[in-house]
């Protein structure tokens, strides 16, 4: 083949360059509106999916659950709902119901647990609460998390705190758990009874004697834990963590 | 008789401890109080003696804890505040306890009185407290110390009199 050479293939060149550039352009923006488009109709099938799965969704946990897991997969959050068509589901209602539920639960309890309570237990207690029919007793941890989520605006006077393992305890009182303080939980909730020593903080946590001393000092003067003076060395007790008090609990 | 059923802060080996943190104290003494009384009512006793060590009520020997005499005073004297206890000796080491206050106990048997319509009528403490016609009320099996000293109350209110006869009580009612 020939070489083409001179200024009008250059010209020509640049021509065509000029026309896939322009051509990439176009189908780009076709890409787009096609996923614009996508997107809406995706967007009304949801919106219809969960129009129609309403009762489920409310009533459902397990359902519930499945439905949270793919709105979070796509990036929605069902709860972000003053106005829009989630609020037609009541989602949100759910779960402002939920948390009131909660808060109630967990003052009621307050003088006996110090203001700190497990989420295994506030779930029994929640179920109690909330009447017999099944409807009512279908309720997950991952529920209560959530509602518990949307008491936060309120400021630090309802705390949840992660202990690792999945544990989580639901702080209800005024006042914010320092990192030691969540430390002494977490290495309390690691032993068989809810309880800790000094001894154990400084060996678990590898704290100095006066750290250690400092800190369970502070959880003592809130009147988050109890002190036992009849062992070898004082003892730190967790009513929210002793299994004896839920033996009780479920038992009666 | 059916087994006592502990309450689940008698496992909690700091419940036998006295707390420092005030309303732990506060919650812990109204736990011991109840616990005390219910106790108490139970095993069908008024008297409670602070040197008696080896109640159970007193200790949990499979926790291996145990309440100070300090404790148990403290404890008392929470009862006394409520008017569940009163103290029978200077050094308050012997106590009497009552389940209901002398206020209470003193209405219910003038309620019984009443329904029964045996005002005007002279009944003997033993009848009142052990008598086959209060078997079902609260006030029966009550301790007759515990008793005149309700009627006592009773009296000051103008609502009874106490009558001695030959060295025990008898009581008329108006």
């Amino acid at each position: 083949m020939r070489r083409r050479v001179g200024l009008g293939a250059i010209q020509q060149q640049k021509l065509a360059a000029e026309k896939y550039k322009d051509k990439g352009a176009d189908l780009q923006e076709s890409q787009l509106e096609q996923m614009t488009k996508q997107m809406e109709v995706f967007r009304n099938k949801l919106e219809e999916f969960a129009m129609k799965h309403k009762e489920d969704i409310r009533k459902n946990s397990q359902f519930r659950k499945q439905f949270q897991e793919m709105c979070a997969a796509i990036g929605v959050d069902p709860l972000a709902t003053g106005k829009g068509f989630w609020s037609v589901l009541g989602m949100g209602d759910f779960y402002y119901e939920l948390s009131v539920q909660v808060v109630e639960v967990c003052l009621a309890a307050n003088h006996k647990t110090g203001g700190l309570m497990e989420l295994d237990e506030l779930r029994r207690r929640l179920i109690a609460a909330r009447g017999q029919s099944a409807v009512h007793q279908e309720i997950t941890k991952e529920d209560i998390l959530m509602a518990a989520k949307k008491l936060s605006i309120f400021g630090n006077g309802f705390v949840i705190h992660k202990l690792g393992k999945g544990k989580y305890m639901v702080q209800s009182i005024p006042g914010e758990l320092s990192m030691e303080e969540t430390n002494i939980l977490s290495a309390a909730s690691n032993t068989e009874l809810g309880s800790v020593t000094q001894t154990q903080l400084m060996k678990d946590l590898g704290w100095t004697d006066y750290r250690a001393k400092q800190a369970l000092d502070k959880v003592l003067g809130e009147g988050l834990c109890w002190i036992d003076k009849q062992s070898d060395e004082p003892s730190y007790w967790f009513p929210s963590l002793f299994p004896g008090r839920n033996a009780q609990l479920t038992a009666t | 008789m059916a087994e006592f059923q502990w309450p689940w802060e008698y496992t909690f080996p700091p419940f036998f401890t006295l707390q420092t943190h005030d309303e732990t104290r506060q919650q812990q003494l109204k736990v011991w109080s109840d616990l005390f009384l219910k106790y108490l009512k139970h095993t069908n006793q008024f008297l409670l003696g602070i040197n008696d060590q080896n109640l159970p009520l007193f200790c949990n020997e499979s926790i291996k804890r145990r309440l100070s005499s300090e404790l148990i005073l403290l404890i008392l004297e929470h009862l006394q505040s409520t008017g569940h206890a009163a103290p029978l000796d200077k050094r308050r080491q012997e106590w009497q306890v009552y389940w209901y206050t002398l206020e209470e106990y003193g209405n219910m048997v003038y309620d019984w009185i009443q329904e029964t319509g045996q005002t005007n009528s002279i009944c003997t403490l033993y009848e009142i407290a052990l008598g086959e016609s209060t078997t079902q009320l609260d006030f029966h099996g009550v301790d007759e110390a515990v008793l005149l000293k309700a009627l006592r109350l009773l009296e000051e209110k103008g609502k009874c009199e106490l009558i001695e006869m030959d060295g025990s009580h008898g009581v008329k009612f108006f």
